[in-house]
């Protein structure tokens, strides 16, 4: 792999353009950044790498201004500045390009462009010099969008343009990029990247959020690993490997990331499920799952892999097809508590949004669909309900203060486990993980790897859907790859390696794969 | 019995209690003598003070469902004109009967067009999907045109042996009628357990705290959501049953506005508009405070024109104060959990 070098990279000066030291964060339930001290280059692009959780993208919004920091200071240029709010860091030429775009959709480009600085005469606002403003500041950053269109309309990766084009319009001389090629094209992200280095070149500093490995070694020239909220290290790309980046951002080496497996016998079959459909969604998905397996399924964001476990939990009423349990014949289409009657369980991939009521405790938390079990009458057993919460409360280890903390309280990997033990009360034969790891921090989502591989060693079946390739490819017995809402291949374990199920993911098929 | 203790200064609702017994304490002091009997402390003037509140405190244990659900109800105050104004056409009509005849169709008028309002509602947000402020918007206005044409605006009075119910003193004194606090504190413990001991009160907030979450672990939410509606508009119609039979009659313009103070009850005593959050017996409490409030004006000759200005204020007072006290408990919580996480995990460290 050529790495690559800024033609023009200006002389480094003694004084770094931004300086972190000691910067603390706490969210509620969490340490997000515990004492992290380091400088930036002036005109590098730092890549602050670390997995989901590390605290690469709060460290990037304690500076944009986003999140005010609760101890350490932040010095730009040497010289020691408050910043409280993006506008604060706005007036100190830090601007940021965030993950989820933070603009107005209702408005035009040019409005959004100028959002805060619209140009006006007298009292008015002056249309003509708005445009002009606007048009000033794509130019600069070459990029050619209609600035009268409405935001909205526009695809993704112009809106990031637009985000770029205000951010350097309002001299910043700083950017920071939160992950922004997580929802880009593999073209869209080149082109960006080009932007990237031209800004470099321009003297523009720019911090880059990333746990992507390929976009590390293409654009940064220093990389600062975190991990769990605390620095690990700064490095030069130069002589770097990705087996040493992986191991400083894992803090083990690779291979001891994953439990071995306990068993991978396969048992009778729990679920079965026959040309399942749904318009718009996914089409003839049909696919058994045994005791004892765990069914990967893999495949790009928006293959339509969530969509299908929804259907099989009874949340899609407009799906077709069958679905047996343990060999006979169910109507669950549409109906999540006869899934549930039968066994089911989905731990879904938004545990705030679908997954827990975050204002209620752990316990209540637990028993949510379960309580009609645990009631007589309409009156739930608050013995029966205490004791069976706090029984795999333990199970699952969650650190918190008790069963009656207040779930929103709890850290992210402590919150799944919650969702997780749920389904373990409920006495699930068949759970359907949507993304078990997402935001969870490594601690965590070591134990919920071993926890599923338990789960299915005991017998369960676990439909396991994952972004990640290394999760999906150590854990699970079994791969089925969505590509478009259908099944595209399935791979035994023996038979695939990470870059075959890439392949198949991104369309390109297996057999070319040499 | 130290746990016992500990449980109580710990409930939500002693704050609550706190600044109630205050108010009243201070009240006493400032209120001066009449004949040696103190303005405020004596069992008139504390009685009244009660009863004033125990009609939108009623109501209020209803709307603190309601709103738990993160919904609203505007039409409570419509919904107990309707039902007061049915009770006494239907009582009317009837014609004299025994005591326990006129009790028994009174309640069940009352209650049952209450009731029926309320599942109107309750239909109506769930079944055209409109936010309950639009709908309990446009209800509120139906309901008392109802009862506005089905009237022909008189007042109606209600049979005395009905009255006699409502208004009998216990033997407790001239003047002081216990029965529309009994009712009151009976509705509020019987809201409040509903809320806390079964499936369907748990449902409330879960349905209210996230209503997603709840959907994806096959809760029927529809079935919750109309259910508090019905439920508001039950409580609604018990207190026009009280209110109609402790004032002698009723009117399609009885409780104009008592929507805003059945809110402001459930908001000061902790329930949340965002949905999540919410107790009766808080919301009981809250009425009380408000009813306090009013009361002290008359008490310290205070030009009765104030009065709205500081109800307002002191909602609004509550409000910040609750929420301020939230923050802080979970601020607590965080960093207790924080630091317990902090010690628990460790760290390797990598040598480069």
């Amino acid at each position: 792999m050529v790495t690559y070098v800024a033609q023009d990279t200006p002389k480094v000066q003694t004084t770094p353009k931004v300086e972190f030291k000691h910067i603390t964060k706490r969210f509620p339930g969490v340490v997000a950044l515990s004492d992290v001290s380091l400088s930036v280059t002036r005109g590098s692009c730092h890549g602050l790498v670390g997995e989901n959780g590390a605290g690469k993208s709060t460290l990037g919004k304690v500076l944009a201004g986003i999140y005010p920091l609760d101890e350490g200071q932040v010095l730009i240029d040497g010289k020691l500045v408050r910043i409280t709010s993006p506008s604060d860091a706005g007036k100190n030429g830090i601007g940021m390009v965030h993950q989820e775009l933070a603009f107005c959709e209702n408005m035009s480009v040019a409005e959004n462009l100028c959002l805060g600085q619209t140009p006006s005469v007298g009292p008015f606002t002056s249309h003509s010099k708005l445009i002009q403003m606007a048009t000033k500041r794509l130019k600069a950053i070459g990029a050619n969008i209609d600035v009268n269109q409405r935001l909205g309309l526009l695809p993704i990766s112009q809106q990031q343009m637009v985000q770029i084009a205000s951010a350097v319009g309002r001299g910043a001389s700083v950017l920071i990029f939160d992950e922004p090629t997580s929802s880009l094209s593999q073209v869209e992200s080149e082109r960006l990247f080009e932007l990237i280095r031209r800004l470099q070149s321009d003297g523009v500093t720019c911090i880059y959020v990333t746990h992507r490995m390929e976009e590390i070694f293409k654009l940064c020239d220093t990389i600062s690993v975190l991990r769990d909220g605390r620095h690990v290290g700064t490095r030069s790309i130069e002589g770097l490997t990705e087996a040493e980046l992986i191991q400083m951002m894992i803090g083990r080496p690779f291979e001891a990331y994953f439990p071995g497996h306990l068993s991978t016998e396969r048992g009778k079959e729990l679920l079965r499920v026959e040309n399942l459909s749904s318009p718009g969604k996914f089409k003839n998905i049909s696919f058994s799952l045994h005791a004892g397996e765990i069914l990967g399924l893999g495949g790009l964001v928006g293959a339509g892999r969530t969509e299908v476990a929804e259907a099989i939990f009874g949340l899609d009423p407009l799906a077709k097809g069958s679905i047996y349990i343990d060999g006979k014949p169910e109507k669950l289409i549409g109906d999540s508590q006869a899934a549930m009657g039968l066994g089911l369980g989905l731990v879904p991939e938004d545990r705030k949004r679908h997954g827990l009521v975050l204002s209620m405790n752990a316990r209540e938390n637990i028993s949510l669909p379960i309580l009609n079990r645990l009631a007589n009458l309409g009156w739930v057993n608050r013995k029966k309900e205490d004791s069976l919460s706090h029984k795999y409360f333990q199970a699952m280890k969650v650190r918190a203060a008790g069963i009656n903390a207040i779930s929103a309280s709890l850290s992210g990997g402590n919150q799944q486990k919650l969702v997780i033990a749920r389904w373990l009360a409920a006495n699930c034969k068949v759970l359907l993980v949507d993304e078990p790891t997402r935001g969870v921090d490594v601690g965590a989502k070591a134990e919920i790897h071993g926890l599923l591989d338990e789960l299915a060693a005991q017998g369960s079946g676990i439909l396991m859907i994952s972004s990640e390739l290394p999760e999906i490819l150590n854990l699970a017995t079994r791969i089925l790859v969505l590509r478009h809402g259908q099944i595209v291949s399935e791979l035994n374990r023996e038979d695939y390696s990470q870059e075959a199920v890439m392949r198949l993911m991104a369309g390109m098929g297996a057999e070319n794969a040499a | 019995m130290k746990r016992l203790i500990l449980n109580v200064f710990r409930a939500q609702q002693f704050g609550l209690i706190v600044i109630i017994l205050a108010m009243g304490f201070a009240l006493t002091m400032c209120a001066g003598y009449n004949k040696g009997i103190n303005k405020f402390l004596n069992p008139n003037t504390i009685m009244t003070t009660i009863t004033f509140g125990a009609m939108f405190a009623i109501m209020a244990v209803g709307m603190t469902k309601v709103i738990i659900t993160g919904g609203i109800d505007l039409s409570v105050g419509a919904t107990y004109a309707l039902s007061g104004v049915a009770m006494a056409m239907v009582l009317k009509s009837a014609g004299p009967m025994g005591a326990i005849p006129t009790l028994l169709l009174g309640l069940a008028v009352a209650l049952g067009i209450g009731t029926l309002c309320g599942l109107i509602n309750g239909v109506a947000v769930v079944g055209l999907r409109v936010h309950p402020f639009i709908i309990t918007l446009g209800t509120m206005w139906i309901f008392r045109g109802v009862a506005f044409v089905s009237s022909k605006a008189a007042s109606i009075g209600i049979p005395d042996n009905l009255i006699n119910i409502t208004k009998n003193t216990f033997g407790l004194g001239k003047g002081i009628y216990p029965m529309p606090m009994i009712i009151m504190l009976v509705v509020a413990i019987i809201g409040e357990i509903y809320l806390l001991k079964t499936v369907m009160g748990r449902n409330i907030y879960a349905v209210g705290g996230n209503s997603e979450a709840a959907r994806y672990c096959g809760l029927r939410i529809n079935r919750s959501l109309i259910s508090v509606y019905v439920f508001a508009g039950l409580t609604a119609g018990i207190a026009a049953f009280v209110g109609a039979t402790y004032y002698g009659a009723s009117c399609c313009i009885d409780a104009n506005g008592y929507e805003l103070f059945v809110i402001a009850s459930a908001v000061v005593g902790g329930a949340s508009l965002m949905g999540g959050k919410g107790s009766a017996i808080s919301a009981m409490l809250g009425a009380m405070l408000i009813s306090l409030i009013n009361q002290s004006i008359i008490t310290l000759n205070q030009p009765q024109d104030y009065q709205w200005i500081i109800i307002g204020f002191a909602i609004i007072i509550a409000v910040v104060l609750d929420r301020l006290g939230a923050e802080l408990s979970i601020k607590r919580m965080a960093r207790a959990a924080s630091s317990k996480i902090d010690a628990e995990i460790e760290i390797p460290v990598i040598t480069n």
